[in-house]
């Protein structure tokens, strides 16, 4: 369990990063929400933390300008002044095929996903000093799997997981677990962007394990990647996906 | 805050984002004639968030056709906002 510890989950408003935080809440934890856009959301969010008898605090930060994340880590230090838990949520990206890309969408798409995990975890750390700490990252199939429009975030989720290696090497001698967990389809707004497409909303539809993964889904394993049960894994990306990558065609 | 000052931060905010000139806005204008795609229109929405902190509903814009209604639509949220805080 996580009691007494205190999570940071970015782009935890809605979605996925709502699923978690609140399990990281059910799991004991205090919990910080970083967002964007969606302040009532956000509030709604921590609002049903608070209901579980943790606390919420909820940051608006773009986690793409690296000035935005400092006062965001300055404002954790200041409030809560020490960090157990870092989940590397928030995600954004430009969907056209390479061939249609522009540097400004690279640019937003690799700052967002990319860059902002080596910044939150560079600042997330000196909050760990001293009594170690999870670091976890949320990729997506689109790493490796070629997905219609998905160029800049799949190569965005690439380096993402590939840091997440790195950095599990370099932080275990400080007590920190670092992981990445891959997910396919999951349900939620974000796939609105497939709606037109049928064929690829049929595929995601069923998996061999009998439904699309949900953001509970999710949320339970990065739980378990917060526990010491899970010690002695190290800079993995593990892919939850009911079956879909190894059996795409079998559902 | 006035309408003509919060005309003033929507009108430089999206000629900025979508790199066109100012004299390229005008209340008839719709998000189409500047070019202005998905990043930019995010983009845009971010800054005005930003600088007045005020929330934009995505669904809230679904009714919105031009710089007018954008506007508008900031105006009365700003509005909301200042009702709230008072």
């Amino acid at each position: 369990m996580l009691e007494e510890k205190v999570a940071l989950v970015t782009g935890g408003s809605r979605g996925i990063g709502r699923a978690i935080a609140l399990e990281l809440a059910n799991e004991g934890a205090d919990v910080i929400i970083n967002y964007l856009r969606h302040r009532t959301a956000a509030q709604n969010t921590a609002e049903e933390i608070r209901q579980k008898g943790r606390q919420a605090h909820i940051i608006r930060a773009n986690v793409g300008e690296p000035d935005k994340i400092e006062s965001m880590f300055a404002e954790i230090a200041d409030k809560f002044g020490h960090l157990d838990i870092l989940v590397n949520n928030a995600a954004s990206g430009v969907a056209r095929k390479a061939m249609d890309l522009d540097e400004r969408g690279w640019a937003w798409t690799m700052d967002i996903n990319a860059r902002a995990f080596l910044l939150c975890a560079q600042r997330a750390v000196r909050l760990m000093e001293g009594r170690g700490g999870k670091i976890v990252a949320i990729s997506s199939l689109g790493s490796r799997l070629v997905m219609p429009v998905y160029t800049a975030v799949g190569v965005s989720k690439a380096a993402l997981e590939a840091l997440t290696r790195y950095l599990a090497i370099e932080l275990a001698p400080y007590g920190i677990a670092v992981n990445a967990i891959a997910a396919a389809a999951v349900q939620t707004e974000a796939l609105n962007v497939y709606k037109f497409n049928e064929k690829l909303s049929k595929t995601w539809q069923t998996t061999s394990a009998g439904r699309m993964v949900q953001p509970e889904d999710i949320a339970k394993l990065v739980a378990f990647l917060c526990r010491d049960e899970s010690f002695m894994i190290r800079g993995q990306t593990i892919i939850i996906d009911g079956g879909f990558s190894i059996a795409p065609l079998i559902t | 805050m006035t309408i003509e000052i919060i005309e003033d931060v929507v009108r430089n905010t999206v000629t900025r984002i979508t790199r066109k000139d100012i004299s390229q806005f005008t209340r008839t204008t719709t998000f189409k004639d500047l070019e202005a795609d998905s990043l930019d229109i995010v983009q845009i929405l971010v800054a005005l968030e930003d600088h007045f902190d005020i929330e934009v509903v995505d669904e809230e814009l679904e009714s919105i056709t031009n710089m007018g209604d954008f506007i508008d639509y900031i105006n009365r949220k700003v509005a909301e906002k200042t009702a709230r805080s008072a």
